[in-house]
C-alpha cells in the first residue's frame, strides 16, 4: 500500500502496467488482421488466420486492455471519491492475477479455435467461471470501500462504477448460460430467435456497460482534476446517469433489425436508441459547459485535449449508433464496413483517448514523479488521432459504397454486381485502414515509451529520496 | 388484455414513476446546494484522513 497517502495505490500500478501490455498485444493483433484483410496471404493455418485473431483482437482490447484500466481507476477513483482505503488490498492482488490469467487463457483458447461464437462472448465455459470469480472479487472489494465511505454523497461517477458492476455481472451471467459438453465445449441454454436476442442483449450493453459506463465514471472525475474546475452540473449527471440507465437494456435488439424476431421487439429497440442520444449528450454537454472559461486549456494542457476529444468522439458516437438503430438506415449499412468504421471510432476515439488521459494523469500521481515528456505525449495525441480518424473515415466510405453495390438492381430485378466485385472495389480503403492501424499504433509506441520513463524515474527519485 | 400484459404495463407504469421521483428529487430547488456539493469536494479528496483520522463526513454507523 502506498503508505503516504493511505491509498492502496500499489494495485493500481499494477493494473494500469498490465492493461498497457494487453492494449499492446490488443493493437498488435488488430494491425496484423487489418493487414491480413488487404493482403490475405497473411493468413497463414490454422492459428493466425483472421477467423482465430479477430476475437483475440476484440477480447484483448476490450477486456484486457478496457477492462484492465476500468479496475485500475475504479480503484483510484473510488478510494478517493469515498476517502476511503481500498477495504482489501489483498483481495485486489488476487484480482490483478487471476485478471491477467483469464486474459492469458483468452488468448490461448481463442487461437485453439475453442470459442461459442457469440461476439463478445466467445470464451467457453471454464474461462467463463473463472471470469464471474474475478467479477465477484472486483465488485465485493469496490462495493464494501463505498459501503465503508467517509463522504455522505455520492459523486456521479461513483454511480457510473456501480452500475458497471451490477450490469456487467447479470449481462454475463444470463448470456452465458450454458450447457457443457466437454471441457472446451458448450452449447448455449437458449435457441434460434431467443439465443439470437439474448446474445444482442448482451453484446450492446456490453457496449453499454464496459464501453459507456466506466469511460464516464473516468471522464467525470479526470476532466476537473486535469481543469483544476468543478464539473458543470453534478445534478444533470444524475438525472443521465438513471436516464442512460433506464433506456440502455432496452436497446439490444436494433442488431437484429430485419430478422425473425418480434417486431414490436425491433421497434422497441429502435425508439429506446434514439431517446438514448439525450442522455449521452447530457454527458456531452457536460463536459463541454465544464470547459467554460476553460477552452485555453485545449492550447495549453495535453491531458484537457484527449478528454474533450475523447468526449466528443463519444457525442459523434452517439448520433452515429442510434441513427445506425432506425431500420432504413440499418437496411443499408449492416453487413458492411461501415460498423467496424463506428466501433473504432467509440473504442480508439472515445474510450481509449480517455483512458489515456487517465493513464498520463494518473501515473505520475501514484509513482510521485512528473511526466517524462509533454511534447512526446502531444505527439501520441496527434498520432492516435490522425490513425483512427483514417480508420474510421475510410471504412464509412467504404460501407456506404458496399452497400450501394450491393443493393443496386437491374431493371428485372435481378443483382447488378456479384459479391466478388464488391469485394474488389474495397481493397483500397482496406490498404488505407491498415496504414491508420499503423500510425495509431506509432503513436501507442510513443505512450508506452513515455509511460515507461516515467515510472522508472518515478522509482530511480524514490530511490535517492530514501538513500 | 391477458394477466401477463396487464403485469408488464404495471411494471412499465412503476419504472416511469420511479424515475419521474428521482428527476423530481434531483432538480428539486431545496436540495439544490446539496445535489451540487459533490462536485466540490471531490476536488479535495487526495487524502483519506484529515487531521482528526477522518476524511470528509463520516457516515458509518458508530
Amino acid at each position: 500500500m502506498n503508505q503516504q497517502e493511505g491509498y492502496a495505490d500499489d494495485i493500481v500500478k499494477g493494473f494500469i502496467i498490465w492493461s498497457m501490455v494487453w492494449g499492446l498485444v490488443a493493437v498488435l493483433v488488430g494491425v496484423l488482421i487489418s493487414f491480413q484483410i488487404a493482403f490475405p496471404q497473411l493468413n497463414l493455418p490454422p492459428y493466425l488466420t483472421y477467423g482465430r485473431l479477430r476475437p483475440i483482437h476484440t477480447n484483448a482490447g476490450i477486456f484486457g486492455w478496457g477492462i484492465g484500466s476500468f479496475m485500475a481507476f475504479f480503484i483510484y477513483i473510488t478510494q478517493r471519491l469515498t476517502r476511503t482505503p481500498l477495504w482489501s488490498p489483498g483481495l485486489a492482488r488476487v484480482q490483478l492475477w487471476l485478471f491477467n490469467v483469464v486474459i492469458a487463457l483468452a488468448a490461448v483458447t481463442l487461437a485453439l479455435g475453442m470459442n461459442r461464437s457469440k461476439e463478445y462472448a466467445e470464451l467457453e465455459w471454464p474461462v467463463a467461471i473463472l471470469v464471474v470469480v474475478l467479477w465477484v472479487i472486483f465488485s465485493v472489494n469496490i462495493v464494501m470501500t463505498i459501503v465503508k465511505r467517509r463522504e455522505e454523497q455520492m459523486y456521479i461517477s461513483l454511480w457510473y462504477i456501480l452500475a458497471t458492476l451490477v450490469g456487467v455481472a447479470v449481462l454475463y451471467l444470463v448470456n452465458n448460460a450454458a450447457i457443457p459438453v466437454s471441457l472446451t465445449k458448450s452449447y448455449s441454454a437458449y435457441a434460434g430467435a431467443n439465443d439470437a436476442n439474448v446474445q444482442w442483449w448482451y453484446g450492446h450493453n456490453a457496449v453499454a456497460m464496459v464501453l459507456t459506463t466506466p469511460p464516464l465514471a473516468i471522464f467525470y472525475y479526470f476532466l476537473p482534476k486535469t481543469t483544476g474546475v468543478p464539473i458543470y452540473s453534478h445534478r444533470m449527471g444524475v438525472i443521465a446517469f438513471w436516464s442512460l440507465i433506464f433506456m440502455y437494456l432496452w436497446t439490444g435488439a436494433h442488431h437484429l433489425l430485419w430478422a425473425p424476431v418480434p417486431d414490436w421487439v425491433q421497434t422497441l429497440a429502435m425508439g429506446f436508441s434514439v431517446m438514448l442520444i439525450a442522455p449521452s449528450w447530457a454527458a456531452v454537454f457536460n463536459g463541454y459547459f465544464s470547459m467554460n472559461g476553460q477552452w485555453h486549456q485545449m492550447r495549453d494542457n495535453y491531458l484537457v485535449k484527449f478528454l474533450i476529444f475523447g468526449i466528443t468522439f463519444y457525442g459523434m458516437q452517439t448520433l452515429q449508433g442510434p441513427s445506425q438503430a432506425v431500420r432504413t438506415f440499418s437496411a443499408f449499412i449492416h453487413f458492411t464496413d461501415w460498423v467496424p468504421g463506428h466501433v473504432h471510432m467509440g473504442t480508439l476515439g472515445w474510450v481509449s483517448l480517455v483512458l489515456f488521459a487517465a493513464i498520463y494523469y494518473t501515473v505520475p500521481k501514484v509513482y510521485q514523479t512528473e511526466i517524462y515528456s509533454i511534447p512526446l505525449a502531444n505527439l501520441h495525441f496527434w498520432l492516435a488521432l490522425t490513425g483512427q480518424l483514417i480508420f474510421s473515415i475510410s471504412m464509412w466510405i467504404a460501407g456506404v459504397q458496399q452497400a450501394a453495390m450491393l443493393n443496386a438492381t437491374n431493371p428485372d430485378g435481378s443483382l447488378h454486381y456479384s459479391f466478388m466485385e464488391t469485394l474488389i472495389e474495397l481493397y483500397p480503403y482496406w490498404h488505407m485502414r491498415a496504414a491508420g492501424g499503423l500510425i495509431y499504433l506509432a503513436g501507442l509506441a510513443f505512450f508506452l515509451y513515455n509511460i515507461f520513463k516515467t515510472i522508472t524515474g518515478g522509482k530511480a527519485r524514490a530511490a535517492a529520496q530514501r538513500a | 388484455m391477458d394477466a401477463a400484459s396487464v403485469y408488464y404495463l404495471g411494471v412499465t407504469v412503476i419504472l416511469f414513476l420511479v424515475f419521474a421521483a428521482i428527476v423530481a428529487r434531483v432538480y428539486s430547488g431545496k436540495r439544490k446546494a446539496k445535489g451540487e456539493e459533490p462536485k466540490y469536494r471531490m476536488m479535495e479528496d487526495e487524502k483519506p484522513h484529515e487531521a482528526n483520522g477522518k476524511g470528509g463526513r463520516d457516515v458509518r454507523r458508530k
